[in-house]
């Protein structure tokens, strides 16, 4: 059974009077150590479908089943409990909370799940090490550059060693000496910590990095020139 | 939960001046309460207990200031003749305002070893002796000598009377901390020999047994066809109906108290709104990470209580030292209310404090917990 299952999944919101749908029996499947980057042009769903799989949105139909968990069945408070043990999240505007460190920010994933202060410090010294922020573990998020930022949040994904790491755009408000950073330390997130890697991204040359390259467009996932086999909803 | 207290503690740091502006209204708020209740705790002090039901106090018919009393001293033996009375205490008022007042002097002219027997007074300095044996002497209440800078020794005139202190006093009875006491004889002569004779009230201490409403009835039937006609109550019904129009003040009052109440509930909920619709991405990302919703309700929630319990125990702490050390009254007519603080009251302050806390988080916890989380990730 792959990773990542995501089945026949559709997702409509209501603008007004109108009905959006920007996903519409999505189909895909990841395999664990797999690095995917997700393009398509803006609105194309692919941030609705990074978001579905991160379990921060609801589908409105179909199932995603992450590491053996349908998780379209689960209550608000249990896809937190689950999203705190599975998933590690890269935001594109880095999100970090401002009025916590770099450590603190880092340590914030960790201080919900059960874990004795010691080896909280300890997987936390190693995360801001694999980001090379160690220096910077005492410093505000206003006291970092845009790309120092990037890196903390990234540490924050990881340190709690995420069964998948999602990124929702991690080079869009970087300079392209900080992306090429950002890059290749996703990269080193992938083959060295073995993670999962989902990304969303327009931009080209990022999404070239990727193992696995898929495009979303009008609710249809290719790759390799070829569109993704629609899969059999496995409760049906 | 209690890891993420440091949180909360940096989110308020964060806004300092928005967390001190609101956690000082809350004190002040709650100063002001606790000052409501010190007064109304002296007023059912006067008007309740043991002492204020078992005990009478004769006054001259259709008279309300201790100065337009005069009743003959020679009343006293006739009333102890009474089945059921224990003892008469003839006692001499003099105030130098009759209306209510926040600095009004009192004074009790009562015979030495009648003071000694119904007054609870533990001397802090000075000595009964001096007292009993010196025409002049006084023996001054632990507030009024606080508020006035008396001490053993000190001469000080009020109006037409002036006295030497010879003792500084301390009550387990608060309004009472607010008197001075002087000989009876001493006050009677002290504005003109014209009042030698005469007491402005009498105090009538009555046997376990007795009903103080038919001795009352005794007292004033016995007197009514004598010079001065009396009017008999207890004394709690005494200090009530003396203190009437003041106590219709407090009574209203308390509703300020009510007010102060919903001051802090619409301070802290507001402070608390505001924080939450500044940090609406921040909660997001809290739940992204991993925080299920009650915990970000629990977050707001426990933000919101910091604030009304750290405003609401500096305004108590604020309030119970003021009213300790400055010993406040309010006196209308000789008869005295101390602003009484106590251990009660103290808790009080502060459970009020920890309930509109809670209450003022729970909308914007509320509101915090239900965000969608990607809607919120948009916002700016």
């Amino acid at each position: 059974m792959s990773l990542v299952e995501v089945s026949n999944v559709t997702k409509e919101y209501a603008n007004g009077e109108e009905t959006i749908r920007p996903l519409d029996g999505v189909s895909l499947t990841i395999e664990q150590g797999d690095y995917v980057s997700l393009m398509g042009a803006s609105g194309s769903g692919k941030s609705t479908l990074l978001n579905l799989i991160a379990g921060i949105d609801r589908a409105t139909s179909g199932e995603i089943v992450v590491a053996d968990t349908d998780i379209t069945k689960l209550s608000r408070g249990k896809l937190a409990d689950w999203r705190a043990a599975h998933i590690g999240y890269i935001f594109q505007t880095h999100n970090l909370i401002p009025v916590l460190t770099a450590y603190e920010n880092v340590e914030l994933p960790l201080l919900l799940l059960p874990m004795s202060a010691a080896e909280r410090r300890k997987r936390v010294e190693i995360a801001l090490e694999a980001v090379d922020l160690t220096s910077r573990a005492t410093h505000y998020p206003r006291q970092m550059s845009g790309g120092q930022e990037q890196r903390v949040g990234i540490a924050r994904a990881i340190v709690a060693n995420p069964t998948v790491v999602v990124a929702d755009e991690p080079t869009g408000s970087l300079d392209d000496e900080t992306t090429e950073q950002i890059l290749q330390l996703l990269e080193r997130v992938n083959n060295e910590l073995g993670m999962t890697l989902l990304m969303v991204t327009h931009d080209a040359d990022a999404g070239s990095r990727a193992k696995r390259r898929i495009r979303l467009e009008r609710s249809r996932l290719i790759e390799n020139g070829k569109e993704l086999q629609t899969a059999t909803l496995r409760t049906a | 939960m209690h890891k993420f207290i440091p949180y909360v503690f940096k989110s308020l740091w964060r806004h300092r001046a928005r967390t001190l502006l609101t956690v000082s209204g809350t004190a002040v708020a709650l100063l002001v309460f606790c000052f409501i209740g010190a007064v109304q705790q002296g007023l059912l002090a006067l008007t309740s207990g043991d002492d204020a039901g078992r005990t009478l106090i004769v006054f001259q018919e259709n008279r309300f200031c201790p100065q337009s009393s005069r009743l003959p001293q020679d009343y006293a033996g006739d009333i102890k003749k009474l089945s059921g009375v224990a003892d008469v205490v003839p006692i001499k008022v003099f105030t130098n305002n009759c209306r209510a007042s926040l600095d009004a002097i009192v004074f009790q002219g009562m015979e030495p070893e009648k003071l000694r027997a119904w007054r609870d007074l533990d001397l802090r300095s000075g000595d009964w002796a001096s007292f009993s044996t010196q025409d002049d002497a006084a023996l001054v209440g632990a507030d009024v000598a606080s508020r006035r800078g008396l001490s053993v020794g000190d001469k000080f005139t009020i109006g037409d009377v002036s006295v030497v202190v010879r003792g500084v006093f301390q009550s387990a009875t608060a309004a009472q901390n607010n008197l001075i006491f002087t000989q009876l004889e001493f006050l009677q002569r002290a504005r003109g020999a014209s009042d030698v004779g005469t007491v402005t009230q009498l105090e009538v201490h009555l046997n376990d047994t007795a009903d103080p409403e038919t001795i009352a009835k005794q007292i004033d039937q016995a007197f009514r066809a004598g010079p001065v006609g009396t009017t008999t109550r207890t004394k709690g019904m005494f200090q009530a109906d003396t203190l009437a129009d003041l106590a219709e003040l407090i009574g209203f009052v308390h509703w300020l108290g009510y007010a102060c109440v919903g001051l802090v509930l619409s301070l802290v909920a507001t402070t608390t709104v505001m924080a939450v619709q500044d940090r609406i991405k921040e909660h997001a990302v809290l739940q992204t990470v991993g925080l299920r919703p009650l915990r970000v309700f629990g977050l707001v929630l426990t933000e919101s209580l910091l604030l009304s319990t750290l405003g609401g125990v500096l305004g108590v702490v604020g309030s119970m030292l003021l009213l300790s050390l400055t010993g406040m009254s309010i006196a209308a007519e000789g008869v005295t209310i101390a602003f009484e603080p106590s251990l009660a009251l103290a808790i009080q302050g502060v459970s009020v404090a920890v309930v509109v806390g809670v209450l003022a988080g729970v909308a914007p916890g509320w509101q915090a917990s239900r965000t969608e989380i990607v809607s919120a990730l948009r916002h700016a």
